[in-house]
Order: C-alpha cells, then sequence, then structure tokens
C-alpha cells in the first residue's frame, strides 16, 4: 500500500506537488497513468534487449549461459499478464484463488480451436480467449464467491480441476486430449491482418519495404508475434492501472481490507468480488490467448494450461513479485519464467553441474524466502528501499512522509472486528 | 452383485487412506487453525520411508544414486513391520519441527500467508525428493507375510470372489489407526486439552496448561498419520515425487472440507464417502471420474458449506 492516492469519500485524489525537487517530482509522477504507459511500453520492448543480449554478455565472457532464449519474453508476457489480472483478486481484494488455469486454460484451447476452424487470426484469436475466459469466470466466480477463505480456493481448484479431467479425457474429441492440441496449424504460421507473418522480424520487414538490410542483436530483432503479445501486454497494463487507481479499485482494495466494514457502508460485497473475478478472468483468457499464439504450430497441452499447478504457477508469480502493486506481478513473471526456462539449462562454469531439475527446488526455495522475509514480495522490498532514498534526497518534509501512514497501520489501531 | 461388492471394498479401503490423511489434516486445522499445504509432502515422506525400510531398491537417477555407487540398492530391506513402528515414531519428530520451525511463526500471520508458505514447503520437499531419488517411479511394496500370516496374492472371498488379501489388510489397519487417534482425542486428558484449545486456547493457558506443548504433539500426531497413511498408500500405488500433491493433498482437502474442518467423525466419514464416491465412478466411467469426484466436493461445498460435522467455517 505505498500509493500516494487519498480519498476523499470515494474519489482518488492524485499528489502532485508542484513544488519539490526532481526526486519528489518524479514520485508524484509515478502513478500517473501516462507516466505507467510509457513505463510499461519501454519495460515491454526493453525486455528482450536485457534478457537475451544484455545477460547474454555473460555467455561469451565467463561461459555461463544466462542469456535467455527468443521465445522467453513472449511467454513471460503471457503469464505476466494473467499474474497483473490475478492480482487484482489476491493482492486488492484479498481472494486466494487455486483455479485461474481453468481460465488461461480455456483461453488458450478456445484461441487454438478457433484459429483452426474459423480463422487463424491472431487477433480475433486474443478477443476469442477474453471472451471465453469472461464468460467462464462469471459461472465459477458466482458460485465460488459464496464461500471465503480456504473454502474459496478448494472451490476453485475444485472448477478447474473439473475442466483440466475433461480436456484430459472425455473432451479429448475436443481438446486432443494428452496428445496435446495444435493451435494455429496452418501453412507458414499465422499471419497478422494477412499479410504480416507472425514470425517475421523487423529485419525482414525492414528489408522487404526498403530493400536495405538492417543488422540488430537477437533481443532488438522482434518479431511481429512479439510486438503483437507486447501491445496486449501494455493495453494490459494501462487498463490494470486505471483500474487500481479507480474508485472502483479502492473498493476492491477496502474489500480486501476490511469486507465487513465495506458491507456496513452498504455497499454490495459480493458484487464488487464477482467484477474483481471477472475482471481477472479478462486478463487470464488474454494471457491464455498470447500463450497458444506463441505455441502455434507446437502443442498446447493440459498439464501446462489447466492443471492446478498452473494455478499455482500464477499465485507464485503473484506473491513472488509483489501483491498489491502493478509492477509486482510483472517482477514475479519475469523472475519465475526466467528460474523456470534459463536458469535450469545453466551449467556451473568449470564443473559438469547442471542446475537442471533443480529449477523448481530453487524456485521453491526463493519463494519461501520472499514470502518470509517480504510479505509484500520483491517489489515491495524494492519500493521500500526506495522510498527510504526518496525520503533521503527528497525535498519534501519528515510531516509529509509521516502522513502517509500505511493503510494496514491505521486497520490495526482501528478496534477489532 | 459380485462387481457392486468389489467396488464398495475398493472405496472403503481407498477412504480409509482418505480418512488417515484427513484426520491428519483436520486435527491441526480444528487445534492451531494452521492450514498445511504440506500434508501431501509428509505422506510422500512416508511414502519414501517405507519403500526404503521394507525393500532395497535400485535407484538410477538423483543423487542418491552418485552417493550409493555400484551395486545401487539403497534400502534396509526390512519387514512392513518395522516400517510400520518406525514410520510414525519419525514421522511424528519431523512433525514436532516443522511446529517449532515452520508453523509457529507463521500463527499470527494471515491464512493466505500461511498457505503460500506451507505450499512453498511442499514444493520444496517434493523437489529434494526428486533430486535425490530422481523422478523415477518405484513399484508398491505390498509385503507377503506380515506377522507370519500369509497377506500377498489373492483370496477368494464370498459375494466379492477373487479380492488381493492384502487391501483386507490396509482396510484394516487403517481403520485400527483412526480407531487408536480417535481415542486418544475423545478419550485422554490430552485430547482434552486439545479439543478445548480449538474453543478457547487463551483460557486453555489460563487455566495453567502449556498449550504450545500440546500444540507440537498435535503436529507431530498430525505428521505421524500422514506418514503413516503414506506407508499404507505405498503399497497399493507406485511411490514417486507427484503422489505428495496429486493423491494425497487433494484428496485430504476435499476429505476435510466434506467432514469439516477440525471434526474426527467428520474426516472418517468424509474420506469413506469420497473413497466410494471415487471407487464407483472408477468401476463405472473412468474417464469421468475424476470430474464427478471434484463436481461431487463443489456440490458439498456449496449446499453444506460447515461439511457434514463441522461447526465452523474456516476463514469466516
Amino acid at each position: 500500500m505505498s500509493d500516494d492516492a487519498e480519498t476523499d469519500g470515494g474519489t482518488a485524489i492524485e499528489v502532485t506537488p508542484e513544488d519539490g525537487n526532481l526526486v519528489d517530482r518524479l514520485v508524484a509522477a509515478k502513478d500517473g497513468e501516462r507516466f505507467v504507459a510509457v513505463a510499461a511500453f519501454v519495460g515491454v520492448f526493453a525486455m528482450p534487449f536485457v534478457l537475451i543480449d544484455v545477460l547474454g554478455v555473460f555467455d561469451t565472457l565467463i561461459g555461463l549461459s544466462l542469456g535467455g532464449f527468443v521465445g522467453l519474453p513472449t511467454l513471460i508476457l503471457s503469464f505476466g499478464i494473467v499474474a497483473v489480472g490475478y492480482n487484482l483478486l489476491l493482492g486488492y481484494t484479498g481472494l486466494l484463488s487455486f483455479g485461474h488455469a481453468a481460465l488461461f486454460g480455456s483461453a488458450a484451447y478456445a484461441a487454438g480451436i478457433f484459429s483452426n476452424n474459423v480463422v487463424a487470426s491472431p487477433l480475433l484469436a486474443v478477443v476469442v480467449g477474453i471472451a471465453v475466459a469472461t464468460l467462464l469466470s462469471w459461472p465459477i466466480g458466482f458460485l465460488s464467491i459464496r464461500r471465503s477463505g480456504v473454502y474459496f480456493a478448494v472451490l476453485t481448484l475444485t472448477f478447474g480441476q473439473m475442466l483440466y479431467f475433461y480436456a484430459f479425457g472425455p473432451g479429448s474429441w475436443l481438446t486432443n486430449g494428452d496428445d496435446g492440441y495444435t493451435p494455429f496449424d496452418v501453412a507458414g504460421g499465422p499471419d497478422l491482418l494477412g499479410f504480416l507473418a507472425m514470425d517475421a522480424s523487423i529485419t525482414t520487414l525492414f528489408r522487404d519495404i526498403t530493400g536495405l538490410t538492417l543488422t540488430l542483436t537477437d533481443g532488438l530483432d522482434m518479431t511481429v508475434g512479439y510486438m503483437l503479445a507486447g501491445l496486449v501486454g501494455v493495453l494490459a497494463i494501462v487498463v490494470a492501472h486505471r483500474i487500481i487507481k479507480s474508485p472502483y479499485g479502492l473498493i476492491l482494495k477496502a474489500i480486501g481490507q476490511n469486507e465487513q466494514r465495506v458491507a456496513f457502508v452498504g455497499l454490495n460485497v459480493f458484487r464488487y468480488k464477482l467484477m474483481a473475478f471477472i475482471l481477472s478472468g479478462v486478463f487470464a483468457g488474454a494471457g491464455g490467448a498470447l500463450y497458444a499464439l506463441s505455441k502455434a504450430g507446437l502443442t498446447v497441452h493440459p498439464d501446462a494450461t489447466l492443471y492446478w499447478v498452473v494455478s499455482g504457477d500464477f499465485v507464485i508469480i503473484t506473491a513472488v513479485g509483489g501483491v498489491g502493486s502493478l509492477a509486482g506481478p510483472l517482477i514475479g513473471a519475469v523472475v519465475f519464467e526466467y528460474i523456470r526456462l534459463v536458469v535450469q539449462g545453466i551449467t556451473v562454469p568449470g564443473t559438469e553441474f547442471q542446475i537442471g531439475s533443480l529449477w523448481r527446488l530453487l524456485l521453491g526455495v526463493v519463494f519461501v524466502v520472499v514470502v518470509t522475509l517480504f510479505p509484500d514480495g520483491i517489489y515491495g522490498g524494492l519500493s521500500s528501499l526506495g522510498d527510504r532514498l526518496v525520503e533521503r534526497f527528497g525535498a519534501a518534509t519528515d510531516a509529509d512522509t509521516d502522513d502517509r501512514r500505511p493503510v494496514e497501520e491505521v486497520e490495526e489501531t482501528g478496534g477489532d472486528d | 452383485m459380485v462387481d457392486i461388492a468389489g467396488i464398495l471394498l475398493t472405496g472403503l479401503q481407498q477412504g480409509a487412506i482418505f480418512a488417515l490423511l484427513g484426520l491428519g489434516l483436520t486435527i491441526i486445522l480444528g487445534t492451531m487453525e494452521f492450514l498445511n499445504l504440506a500434508h501431501g509432502a509428509l505422506y510422500l515422506v512416508g511414502a519414501y520411508m517405507g519403500l526404503f525400510i521394507v525393500r532395497e531398491v535400485s535407484v538410477q537417477e538423483g543423487l542418491l544414486a552418485g552417493i550409493a555407487g555400484d551395486p545401487t540398492a539403497v534400502g534396509l530391506g526390512s519387514s512392513f513391520l518395522v516400517a510400520l513402528i518406525l514410520t510414525p515414531i519419525l514421522m511424528f519428530v519431523i512433525g514436532v519441527a516443522m511446529e517449532r520451525f515452520v508453523a509457529r511463526p507463521l500463527y499470527d500471520r494471515t491464512e493466505v500467508e500461511q498457505l503460500l508458505l506451507t505450499f512453498g514447503l511442499a514444493l520444496i520437499i517434493e523437489e529434494l525428493a526428486r533430486e535425490f531419488v530422481g523422478s523415477q517411479p518405484f513399484s508398491s511394496y505390498a509385503p507377503d507375510k506380515l506377522l507370519g500370516f500369509t497377506v500377498g496374492g489373492q483370496a477368494d472371498v464370498p459375494l466379492v470372489g477373487l479380492y488381493p488379501r492384502w487391501r483386507f489388510v490396509v482396510i484394516g489397519l487403517a481403520f485400527l489407526l483412526i480407531g487408536l487417534s480417535y481415542l486418544i482425542i475423545e478419550r485422554t486428558d490430552f485430547g482434552l486439552i486439545v479439543k478445548a484449545g480449538t474453543r478457547d486456547s487463551e483460557m486453555v493457558r489460563m487455566l495453567g496448561i502449556d498449550i504450545t506443548r500440546s500444540y507440537a504433539l498435535v503436529f507431530g500426531v498430525g505428521a505421524a498419520l500422514a506418514g503413516l497413511a503414506g506407508l499404507v498408500g505405498g503399497t497399493i500405488i507406485d511411490v514417486a515425487p507427484g503422489i505428495g500433491t496429486n493423491n494425497a493433498l487433494v484428496p485430504a482437502f476435499l476429505t476435510v472440507v466434506i467432514g469439516g474442518a477440525g471434526s474426527v467423525v467428520g474426516a472418517i466419514a468424509g474420506g469413506i464417502i469420497l473413497g466410494m464416491v471415487a471407487a464407483v465412478f472408477q468401476f463405472q466411467a473412468p474417464q469421468w471420474s475424476q470430474i464427478v469426484l471434484f463436481g461431487f466436493v463443489a456440490v458439498f461445498l456449496l449446499v453444506r458449506p460447515g461439511g457434514l460435522f463441522g461447526s465452523v467455517e474456516v476463514g469466516e
């Protein structure tokens, strides 16, 4: 809860001190929508460069294969988008769902099935994925939200597992069961708007248009597919930011902190919780569809999309990155996918020792350490460090910083419920 | 007719293991209001313990294969009876240690944080198992003889026909253990303190009773029960790192949900109901059995949120 938004009868007010030095102004701007959009854009499109090229330097320098591979950023984005939405539920509304794999997986399958049976259009596939996940999150949310705490978690888990076992067994005619489903099974791969091949890179496009040859590093040489995923990602981040900063988002946050009091004020808690669930379903749908796109011509398997362990992965991503913040889940997605897909391939230099299957163990340890030491996740830890730096270098007086008491603190002194 | 009796027996046998699992989970949940997602990992540890006590197996992958060298046979190759005595003792110690170092710092944290941390712990234990003995499944280790009696092979039972002898032993053993735990909780002073602690732990403390010690004991008993479930389960299914979550954690939670959190009778009833439902559909429509099982639990949760015997909902 390090946001600077204060409440005034339900309206969010941005604190924008015109005075103060550069540090203060930066701090004030950091919650503005334009800032978030620009930061998201830069972050999303710089990510491949950082992961593949910058970290790849270690490969050549000391033979430590820290660099990512070309498909990694897309996977990070698809999981990151789901986590951003999931965080609306866990981080703000305080509902721990163990069934988001159902929404993610259904969207992935829906997008895939649509692409093979109707039209192999990536844009429409994303729309279909979102639509299916949203429609599915409605009944699942409607039923699950009737119970709270562990019972909510178990209910979402049961719905997710039902879908998983359906996709595995009786639904094989639709999902191809254990063999996996191949989305976008079209010759030459899918294309965007009928002429941009999804796997065409910037350099190819540049050459085709201008006739000149452009040389870029692997990370900068993005594919059309990644650009689409990136744009969806930026859009998702901006939408999530808008939701979080709106009065609606504040109510969700209030429900997470004290459900009873929100009900006392006369608000329909059930409806808000349901909307939070559905909203997170929209994000899960977008992420799932992008996942299906990244697997174009490959296979989508129930184990990697619908299984409850995938739901657990979303929980880990969100909690490790930091619940209750916009950047947290994205950081979590980067860390998670990096450990899952890159660290496991690392061989310790000078020895034969490979990390290999240790990655899950490493992930578990990272997860436990982060949850124990930084309940607000990596982002929470970083931002409290940042706050200290701002306090040190900002011109704002101490009184100002004291005013921004964490909401939880107020809560504790507010009496028992 | 023959089929029905067989199905019911299988259901009873599965249900007995579910009940053992659910019992361990529910006493920890009821007493300390602590949600242990690592319960399935304790089952896993129990199953491996049984494997290495009862058998001498050839470990092909993992660190243990490297340590054992050649030949890679690891294990005591002792009798099932030894495992039956050693496993609960070792698991009890592990449970007490877990209470001290994992659960105690978490009592004051939120439910979500408890779930997250024990989930992480479960992940770590499962992966450690995978590191040490590899992902290879070891075949189940049902003994042929126990206390001089032949327990292997098939028995010709009236109404049922040929049925594996060992499954009868499993049913008997599980219900013996369940009965014992029931007596400990319902008939001893220790059980009384534990039950009082569920209602009002502060009051118990004011009466001069060291409730933290009871907590450690409860956790130990819960872990021992999970370990025993693992030991018994490992005689029926293959032992592999994945069984902790798939074959133990999820059924244990479903059992507790059906029976009602904190209820001993509920865990027993819930386990048997769950086992029966699973068995019937495994015979009739194997593809649909898991779907029906989860659907059943979902409907149950929605219609009777407190479970069969639960008085309070956790987290309400």
